[in-house]
């Protein structure tokens, strides 16, 4: 062992006083989102090119609005069985020859839907923009969708909701949803239900993609290291020719529902040796006017580990590995909602806990003023960090395609945050936190907890969770 | 290739600097070369405690490590495996001084700020992570069977790094600190900063700030006999879970050693991915299994092959081991196609460059230029390891599979159902996991 290491005498070689006085966070760093170049495909999608040359790499990405809230009434799940069939081959190639083709070119490929809109993400090697635009462009319009490939993917999926069963946190979101959106698409997740799944034939599939899979609409990015130009003319070459089927365009997503009263869903697990929690309520789409002011009130409130609720359950408490809340803005509607696993015994506590923290930031503990400028440093300095890879700038321009924003969205929001004041975040907070709505989940244990949730003074359920 | 500056200070700290000027952020990263496998026994679970410790703040931040790197606008996480305990933050270049300060402060004056109340916060933090990502978790136990089954108790990758719960309650400050004095000091870490800064000021800041630390002990690598073939091959464990999983677990050459890399083509050929062998035949063909996976978990004192298949409802985990066993034997013996090889060198292409796309965070370029420089003395050495995948052949794949995995070697684990022991391999004794 060497000298004893305690305390603060360690041969400092200036003075102490100077030396233990913590570095000033510096100047913030500026950063404008890179020009987006924007064109229209001769089909009608748009294609926007962003130039991003750290790497040789380029990132592709086609967002379709098309997602789970806009399955059909009875037919939770069909928008993520149709995208599930995007990757599953062309006529030329089968699933596996679609892999090997995009494998072969070094390209990695993922298909997520969400409820708004299904994206195709394609990252690869600047020298590959063409020939993985081809393959993109095959799958868009000579799409496999064949009877045998629904059947594989059907049974995988039904395989992977039934595991999904076992898990906590997917029990509690599911039932999160469908307590705040009810019978709304938005209710339920991509995933859908196996009842409604195992009734999903090749025709539905077929139907739903001719609706729904079209250029009209569509977004083509492409963002890395390639000049503009060839990445506009690669994509007029290898997607211009993809043409909306006959037939009608899916119809709208319904409006969102409002907001119904407060209840806690209680899902019994006997054994388990934590709680799943979720609290939260309907919340704003992502084009509510004062969204920053929201993403502010959230830093402030839960979005961060230095943020309150974190700091009480975790770092005070060590009631949990972590507590977060957040606003999930989608197209028509969101959520907001606070998510945290903990120790069984601690579940009446830390319900209340976090319904106290929602009453608190809108009446009594509102936003400090130095609490909110440490919120509003971290939002604003940090905000550099979000654009570094053509990932990232595919897909922030993909919200921006998803969303219809501006084009100066992502330039607007240091000045915005800046803009955020005691006042205005007290006002957000009392419109957008309502604990006296809040939709409470419990998944875990309940026999020692369950009789103590009454005294929340709302009522009291079994979730029924359909898979 | 990752340019690179490396420093040694006095006390035996290196500094690998290197500049980037894409984006006005600074990426942090230290590494100590400590992990699970240092630990006593009985004090399991104490790397991974001393690393959330390292969050709750040193002597001269009273407002914990967090919050001033936050409202910097910096992001910042760390984690501890077996092998090593990494800390990093990416923030703003204006805070890059600051970030330093932070890591300076914590690596010489944690132990003042390291009070009992602290420590014991901590540790039910710690407790609570156990239960939410292992015992709550569907097949969250697999992993610790499969170690304590390959590794004899006193080997070091015998325990699991979250560590068992009574060690981690019979854990106490003073084990906290005494850890630190041993482990916690410039000549065991490796300090990574990447990004909008030029090496000069790096290195004037860190001798500054990290200069005056002394060097402290000496630390001596844990050794570690290799495992014999486990006393029993068969092992079973109930789980919360929906349906029946396998797990084949073989001891392998360590992280860096020949045949790491060949044995991480292998996993891609064998199980990875929808390009691998038996994902056409279980998954797509015939149905067989519900999931499918394969990895060469590489480690400093040797490393961990799995085969990982979820069944199909119905489908006996027997059905799965044979699938498996006889592609192994497959490739053994016919080895990969010119196409599959050529499919894995552009793959090890592609995924090399892409790593380079993020200065910071997990898996950063001042991750890897850390992770190659604590584990080869180099952080030059991404080329070379790149060239492992690049130059992997025929014969390197029949050979390693043929040496390192054959079939009556694998220790095989299957996790089943709760009271539905009938689904496990027949024979299988029942696993004992600490909780």
């Amino acid at each position: 062992m060497g000298p004893p290491r305690l305390g603060t005498g360690r041969g400092d070689h200036m003075s102490s006083s100077q030396r233990f006085v913590m570095p000033s966070a510096g100047s913030p760093a500026r950063l404008t989102f890179p020009p987006v170049v924007r064109q229209t495909l001769s089909n009608g999608a748009r294609v926007w090119a962003i130039r991003h040359t750290t790497v040789p790499v380029v990132t592709i990405a086609l967002v379709v609005p098309v997602g789970s809230a806009f399955d059909p009434p009875g037919s939770p799940g069909l928008a993520g069985v149709m995208a599930d069939l995007l990757d599953e081959g062309t006529d030329r190639l089968d699933a596996i020859g679609l892999a090997e083709a995009f494998a072969s070119l070094g390209t990695e490929l993922s298909v997520d839907a969400g409820p708004d809109v299904t994206t195709l993400t394609l990252t690869t090697l600047s020298r590959f923009l063409e020939p993985a635009l081809e393959l993109l462009g095959e799958m868009m319009m000579r799409p496999r969708l064949r009877e045998d490939d629904l059947s594989r993917v059907r049974e995988i999926r039904l395989n992977g909701l039934r595991q999904l069963r076992s898990s906590a946190s997917a029990v509690a979101e599911r039932a999160f949803l469908a307590a705040v959106f009810g019978g709304h698409p938005y209710g339920h997740g991509t995933l859908g239900t196996s009842a409604a799944i195992s009734q999903l034939s090749i025709d539905d599939v077929r139907a739903f993609h001719s609706a729904g899979m079209r250029p009209a609409g569509a977004t083509l990015i492409i963002a890395g290291d390639a000049e503009v130009v060839e990445m506009l003319q690669a994509a007029e070459r290898q997607l211009g020719g993809w043409q909306a089927p006959g037939g009608q365009p899916l119809p709208a997503v319904p409006p969102a529902p409002a907001s119904a009263a407060s209840r806690v869903f209680v899902v019994d697990r006997p054994g388990a040796p934590q709680t799943e929690v979720i609290v939260g309520h309907l919340g704003p789409s992502r084009r509510v006017a004062d969204y920053h002011t929201l993403v502010t009130l959230n830093a402030l409130l839960g979005g961060q580990f230095s943020s309150r609720i974190n700091q009480n359950l975790r770092e005070v408490r060590g009631l949990t590995y972590g507590a977060h809340s957040s606003f999930d803005f989608r197209a028509k509607s969101g959520t907001f909602s606070c998510e945290t696993n903990v120790k069984g015994d601690a579940t009446p506590l830390v319900v209340s806990e976090i319904l106290r923290e929602f009453e608190a930031v809108g009446g009594s503990r509102p936003a400090g003023a130095e609490e909110l400028e440490r919120a509003k440093s971290s939002l604003t300095r940090g905000y550099v960090r979000q654009f570094e890879t053509s990932v990232q700038l595919a897909h922030a321009a993909g919200r921006l395609a998803t969303f219809d924003l501006p084009s100066d969205t992502f330039d607007r929001f240091v000045p915005d945050v800046e803009a955020v004041t005691p006042q205005t975040v007290s006002a957000a907070a009392r419109a957008q936190v309502r604990p006296d709505e809040a939709m409470i989940v419990v998944v875990g244990d309940a026999s020692p907890w369950r009789t103590q949730l009454v005294s929340l003074g709302r009522p009291v359920e079994d979730a029924e969770i359909e898979f | 290739m990752i340019p690179f500056t490396k420093h040694t200070l006095a006390n035996g700290l290196q500094v690998v600097v290197h500049e980037n000027h894409h984006l006005p952020v600074v990426a942090v990263n230290v590494w100590y070369h400590v992990g699970s496998k240092n630990e006593k026994p009985g004090r399991s679970g104490l790397a991974h405690l001393f690393e959330h410790l390292m969050f709750k703040g040193a002597e001269h931040q009273p407002r914990g490590f967090f919050e001033p790197l936050q409202e910097a606008g910096g992001s910042l996480n760390g984690s501890t495996s077996a092998d090593r305990t990494n800390y990093w933050s990416v923030v703003p270049t204006g805070a890059a001084e600051l970030a330093l300060w932070m890591e300076a402060d914590r690596m010489g004056w944690l132990v003042p700020a390291l009070t009992v109340e602290r420590f014991e916060t901590e540790r039910e933090v710690v407790l609570n992570e156990r239960r939410q990502s292992y015992e709550n978790r569907p097949y969250g136990l697999a992993s610790f069977a499969l170690s304590e089954a390959i590794y004899p108790s006193d080997h070091p990758y015998h325990w699991p790094t979250i560590g068992y719960p009574s060690d981690l309650r019979a854990a106490t400050v003073n084990d906290a600190r005494e850890f630190f004095q041993r482990y916690y000091h410039p000549a065991n870490a490796s300090l990574a900063v990447a990004g909008d800064i030029r090496p000069d000021v790096v290195l004037a800041w860190v001798e500054r700030l990290f200069g005056d630390i002394p060097a402290g002990p000496e630390v001596m690598p844990p050794v570690a006999t290799p495992p014999a073939p486990p006393a029993c091959a068969r092992l079973m464990l109930e789980d919360r879970v929906e349906l029946p999983r396998l797990y084949l677990g073989f001891s392998t050459p360590a992280l860096f050693a020949p045949d790491d890399a060949v044995l991480d083509v292998v996993a891609d050929l064998v199980a990875n991915g929808r390009t691998s062998r038996l994902y056409r035949t279980l998954v797509h063909d015939q149905q067989r299994a519900a999931g499918l996976g394969a990895g060469q978990g590489s480690r400093e004192l040797g490393s961990l092959f799995q085969v990982v298949a979820t069944a199909a409802p119905g489908v006996a985990l027997e059905e799965l081991r044979t699938a498996i066993s006889e592609e192994l034997e497959r490739l053994a013996t016919d080895g990969p196609s010119e196409s599959e090889l050529a499919r894995a060198r552009v793959l090890a292409e592609a995924s090399f460059l892409y790593r380079l796309q993020t200065l910071g965070g997990f898996g950063g370029t001042a991750d890897q230029l850390n992770a190659y420089n604590v584990y080869t003395g180099s952080p030059a050495y991404f080329a070379k390891d790149l060239d492992r995948y690049l130059h992997v052949t025929t014969s390197d794949v029949q050979r390693a599979v043929r040496q390192y995995l054959p079939p009556d070697q694998a220790v095989m684990l299957s996790v089943v159902p709760q009271g539905e022991p009938q689904w496990a391999l027949r024979d299988s004794e029942r696993a004992v996991v600490t909780t």
